[in-house]
């Protein structure tokens, strides 16, 4: 690594003297073998990933049927009762007793 | 491909998938990277060796996001930044610094001794060095993360401050400010070798 800046400042750098101490203690290099490590764990990292889409796809029916069972399953539990189902015939039945209780009312009333 | 390609055409091909690229990349910067995490993680040595390797899969990932609006090895150690911030952060949270040089399982010798530039010397003087090199890493190692990025980035890498403004995501000041009480840190612990070396 090259230590290529000159030490004339003083005030923004370490100053010459402690430059020059540091400079006999250089970072370490990468171990030779770095680059080629390096690369096979890119390999591997991506043969994990093609593993882990690959069955993705593998499973991608299973995935499919079970997301439609759970759909199925929440559209079902969701539908309305049928046997709270009001008809016509009981809904008339409630508006004649309603007129018939108006008509008694306004008797008693005497109007 | 040609021999001397720039980073940003590098990127480029990396970004497509090119590993012959990414492999010249690599070669190019691995020494400033393994240095830099080695230096900040106080050694090199294993883990020093994954958190490097972490960042030129970073590099992989997300070289399609570099635009070369800054240059190649500002991005490169933004990226290295938050790597190894990332991990010291972890490493505090395990409790787990101990100080000392990090060893070879198997071989039980110092790594750091084994990977530091140690160009041909006698063995007095290669004591010496080895003593000197091993005070400066430690009084390196004693400073406070942001301290001693700004002065590996300053001493090591040559940087401007304006670059390591742009890496630390700091402002001038304040760059400043780390570096000056960087700079009498250093000089209390190695005051010694200081007068030594006059």
């Amino acid at each position: 690594m090259e230590m290529k800046r000159s030490s004339e400042e003083g005030q923004e750098g370490l100053g010459p003297e402690l430059e020059g101490l540091l400079a006999k203690a250089p970072p370490s290099k990468a171990p030779a073998w770095f680059a080629a490590k390096t690369l096979a764990r890119l390999r591997q990292e991506k043969q994990e990933d093609q593993k882990t889409v690959s069955a993705w796809m593998k499973w991608r029916w299973v995935w499919a049927a079970g997301t439609a069972a759970v759909v199925a399953g929440w559209v079902l539990w969701n539908r309305p009762d049928p046997s709270v189902e009001i008809s016509d015939a009981m809904v008339f039945a409630a508006l004649d007793a309603l007129v018939e209780q108006e008509e008694e009312n306004r008797w008693w009333a005497g109007l | 491909m040609p021999k001397e390609m720039s980073d940003g055409e590098l990127m480029v091909r990396v970004a497509s998938g090119d590993e012959e690229a990414f492999r010249q990349l690599i070669e190019r910067h691995q020494d400033r990277v393994y240095g830099t995490v080695a230096r900040m993680m106080g050694g090199a040595g294993p883990e020093a060796e994954e958190v490097a390797q972490d960042v030129f899969l970073r590099v992989w990932r997300s070289a399609g996001q570099y635009r070369g609006d800054s240059k190649f090895t500002t991005w490169l150690m933004i990226v290295v930044r938050n790597l190894v911030f990332t991990r010291l952060g972890q490493r505090l949270r395990r409790k787990d610094i101990d100080g000392e040089d990090p060893v070879d399982p198997e071989t039980g010798e110092s790594l750091m001794e084994n990977q530091s530039a140690q160009p041909g010397r006698g063995p007095a003087e290669a004591l010496a060095y080895r003593e000197l090199e091993k005070a400066v890493a430690e009084a390196c190692a004693e400073l406070p993360e942001n301290q001693r990025l700004v002065v590996h980035l300053r001493q090591y890498e040559g940087m401007d401050l304006e670059e390591i403004v742009k890496i630390t995501g700091m402002s001038l000041t304040a760059v400043k400010a780390l570096m000056f009480r960087a700079r009498e840190s250093l000089k209390k612990k190695l005051s010694g070798y200081l007068t030594a070396s006059k």
